[in-house]
This record gives structure tokens, sequence and C-alpha cells, in this order.
């Protein structure tokens, strides 16, 4: 067994870009090379992410097109889609690579554009993301995405009576921690009143519940340990990767909303890290709408079930708190570049773990976890990393 | 025309859920080995893995299991409506719901509504 290390990470501010995926590619990809402090041939692979190229921009086979643009044409290269669980998937599937040491360097990262800029409008794009619901059934309903977690998460207030206004401390608490994060889409801060007096996306979320259209690109460079020692870059270790699926479509889900891939998936990734959920000192986690958060929070073991509404209220997931999730803002405020999420989570978690989050900084972090999830619900993949200083203090 | 007339060798494809969807039917499968009912037909049991799947027809009352109000659509749809997943005695179908319904309210199988994307169950 080889461990498995970040060496390097690189990221674009999320936001509006106009430049072509491959150039967006590079401004996340040269960063991490050069932060992992690796030259061209050092790198084995490329573990690529980017779920909707295709129908958003006409671009396909990227995978290739991509390397050859940064330096690393004729590597071997591979494409993952997983809907909004894009690169979080090749980043597991690098670290799985490196593990059974059949690379020693890998390249990981995605790209995505979603903005208007694109020349896509909100209907256009809101169709486009729909195309991960299950095409038979679902979309001939109207079902949009934010209609999906609607649907979850109205039956979690019911189950559990979480309130709108528990919703809107979500999106005021990502929003507070966006602010302190120049590459967040939003880096201003949000208000209760704001959220409630918003328009209706899909019930019971607004405007501001739901995370923004964004164009972006992050990237990570994934190295064994000993090829780790070799380069530059401060590394964090992989310690545990889960990935897990439930049943397509939403209605046929045992209980839609314990999201049991999320649990799954963690039991997997704390198994394997030897740890369990009290041992994580913060966590980014998926949260495209406020509901999605509260139902990661629990599903995560990161409080209670039917708590997560209240345990945000409180502060309790707030910087400064017991557990604060998503101190990048998440995909709520910092934006969400689907095919690039995933490797900005874990470009979070590598700051955060060497120290260099700045004012976002969670104070004497040492075990981090990210929660990325695709299509309805249906594919997730929880990462665990650890400051490679923290030794045994996690176990 | 009886359910079996809308499966080919023996199973419910989604061509033939859709015509019967069409011809006002509220067709699913059911599980011969776990029993698990599904309103999306699929070649094998998402439960048990089996291929033994009856062709039936879904309970026509049900009662609203979550429910949103959708106001911004898809291209090609005109929002606002709702859209419900369903409980039925066994399983539960993703629906257009018309009006306004809570989660717990009886809700009847009015027929197929007709959208760019295909037919889709219609509650209300």
């Amino acid at each position: 067994m080889h461990d498995a290390h970040v060496v390097g990470v690189g990221m674009t501010p999320f936001g509006v870009h106009d430049a072509t995926l491959p150039d967006l590619f590079a401004e996340a990809a040269l960063p991490a090379l050069d932060d992992a402090g690796a030259a061209p041939d050092d790198v084995e692979a490329l573990y690529f992410g980017n779920a909707m190229g295709g129908q958003i921009e006409g671009d396909s086979h990227l995978a290739p097109t991509v390397a050859s643009h940064v330096g690393l044409a004729g590597v071997p290269c591979q494409r993952f889609e997983d809907a909004c669980a894009t690169s979080s998937n090749a980043f597991k599937n690098a670290v799985q690579a490196v593990e059974a040491g059949q690379h020693d360097v890998v390249l990981v990262g995605g790209v995505e554009r979603c903005s208007p800029e694109t020349g896509k409008g909100t209907g256009a794009m809101t169709r486009i993301f729909a195309s991960a619901a299950h095409g038979a059934y679902e979309r001939p309903t109207g079902l949009t995405f934010p209609g999906v977690f609607a649907l979850l998460t109205k039956r979690h207030m019911h189950e559990h009576g979480t309130t709108p206004e528990q919703l809107a401390e979500v999106a005021v608490k990502n929003h507070y921690h966006g602010s302190l994060n120049d590459r967040a889409h939003f880096g201003k801060e949000t208000t209760t009143e704001e959220v409630l007096d918003g328009p209706v996306v899909a019930d019971p979320f607004r405007l501001h519940d739901c995370c923004p259209f964004s164009d972006g690109a992050a990237a990570v460079v994934v190295a064994s340990e000993d090829a780790a020692a070799d380069l530059s870059g401060d590394p964090v270790r992989v310690a545990g990767v889960g990935h897990a699926t439930d049943v397509v479509p939403l209605a046929d889900k045992a209980h839609p909303s314990t999201t049991q891939a999320a649990r799954d998936a963690a039991r997997e990734a704390y198994e394997a890290a030897g740890i369990a959920a009290d041992d994580v000192d913060f966590a980014e986690v998926h949260d495209c709408f406020t509901g999605a958060e509260v139902l990661a929070t629990e599903a995560l073991g990161l409080v209670t079930d039917g708590e997560g509404g209240a345990a945000a209220a409180a502060g309790r997931t707030a910087l400064g708190g017991e557990i604060p999730v998503n101190p990048s803002g998440g995909l709520k405020a910092k934006g969400h570049p689907i095919g690039a999420t995933g490797a900005a989570q874990i470009v979070e978690l590598t700051e955060q773990l060497r120290g260099e989050a700045d004012e976002r900084s969670v104070e004497g972090a040492d075990v981090g976890l990210a929660h990325n999830l695709g299509g309805d619900a249906a594919t997730t993949v929880v990462s665990v990393l650890e400051a490679a200083d923290a030794g045994e203090v996690a176990r | 025309m009886s359910v079996d007339d809308y499966a080919e060798d023996d199973r419910l494809t989604t061509g033939g859920w859709r015509d019967a969807l069409d011809d006002g039917l509220l067709l699913g499968q059911e599980c011969r080995d776990c029993g698990h009912v599904t309103g999306a037909p699929k070649a094998a049991c998402a439960r048990c893995g089996s291929r033994a799947l009856d062709t039936v027809r879904l309970p026509e009352e049900g009662t609203v299991y979550s429910v949103t109000r959708i106001e911004v659509a898809p291209e090609g749809f005109d929002a606002p409506y709702h859209v419900a997943m369903v409980a039925l005695d066994d399983g539960r179908v993703t629906a257009r719901l018309d009006g306004e319904a809570d989660i717990g309210e009886t809700v009847t199988f009015t027929g197929a509504a007709s959208t760019p994307e295909g037919p889709a169950p219609r509650f209300g």
C-alpha cells in the first residue's frame, strides 16, 4: 500500500469567466503543478473532470486536449462524469491508482462553465442540469435540480420540524464564510431577511437558498509518500475515500431524506481513515441548496439526525463553532462550476490543513472531510484528509 | 388492453410504460422475490437485483409524500407547477400535481401530463 498525499493545489476564482475550458483549466492546473514543485516529466497521468462541456459548450473528449494544453501531452488521461460529483470521483480514482502503485504522481482536476457568459440562459441551463435526473421518469414531470432537493428538504421539514428560517441561516453562514474567501463567487454577506424575501425557485428554496451558476477550475497533485518526499510541495495525507450510490430515481429510494449514499460513503471513508465522525475538525459539504447542507451534516454524523437545521441556526456549524461546515463559503457562496467543485473541496481541505486559509482558518484543524454529491442524491464521494504532522492525533 | 399488452417478453420497458400512461393507465413493476414496487420500469429489481418482475397497475389513490412548487422551470416548461412524490400502498411515484396539496393529503391519479420530455403521471 502506497500512501497517497496531496502535494499541490490550485484553483481559479469561481464566478464568471470568458476563457475557453482549456485556458480556464490551465489557470488551476499550472499553479497546482508549481505548488507541488512538479515538472511535466514527473506527472504520470491526468484524471480529469468535466460534467457538461458537451451540452453547454459543444466540447467533448477534453482530457487529452487539456493535458496537451498544460504540457502533459502523451500521459494517460481519463475524463470523469458523475454530475456534480465529477472531480471528486476523479480524485478517488487517482488516489486508488497511487495507493495501488500504478502511478507515483497524478494531476487531478476539473473545469466547467455554467454562467450566462456561456450564452446559455437560466431556462437552458436548468434543462441541462435536469439531464442528471432520470430521463424517462423524472424529467417529464418538470423536476429541476432545485426541485429534487426541495422534495428531500420538504420531507425533512415534515419529519423533523426544520424551518425556512433555519435553512436561511445556512445561507447566511456560508455567505459570511465566502466573504472571507477572495475566490468566492459571492463575496458579500447576506441576512435571513434577504434570504426569506427572495423569489421562490422551488419551494421551500428561494433564490438565496440556491448556489449560483459559476465558471471555474480546480486542480490538485496527488503523489505517493515516496514521490511526495522528492517534491517541494507541502504534503497533506489522504486518510480515506468512500464512494457510494443510491437508487435512481428519487421516489425509489428507501428513505429519500436520509441520503443513504452519503451515509455509506462516509462509513467507508471513516473506516479507511480509522476515525469516527467526532474526529472530524471541519467539513466542506455539498450545499448546492441550503437544505442539502442540512441533510449532509446529518448523514455524515457531524450532527444528530433531525438537528441539522437547528445546528446551523445555533452557530454550531459556523467558523468558531464546534464543527465548522463550509469554511470556504461552500457551493452556496464560493460557487459551483460542476466539474470543478469536488477538486475545489480538496483544495480547501489542503489549504486549511496546511494552515494557509488566512481569515477563514479553522483553528487547530488536523482532520478535514469533503462531501460531494452528484445527480438526484445518487452519487456521493466522501474524502478524509489529515495534516501531515497530525500523526496519531485523530486515531 | 390488458396490462400485459404493454410488456415486451413479459418485461415492462420505458416505451410500454409511456404508451400505457398515454392510454390513462399507471403501470409499475412488483418484484416477485422481495416485493419491491416501483413506478419507474427497470430491467431488474433496484432492491434485490431479481429479474422476476410482474407488470402491475399501481393504485390510483395515494398520499403526498413530499411536494414542491417549481417557479424556475427548464426550457419548454411553463412555471409555476407542482411536482410531488406520491406514496401508494407500496412504493412511490413522482408526478405532476394539479393544484396544491400538503404532505399527507390524499390525491388521485388523473391521467398523463403531456410535456416536451414525454408523458408524466398526473395526480390531483
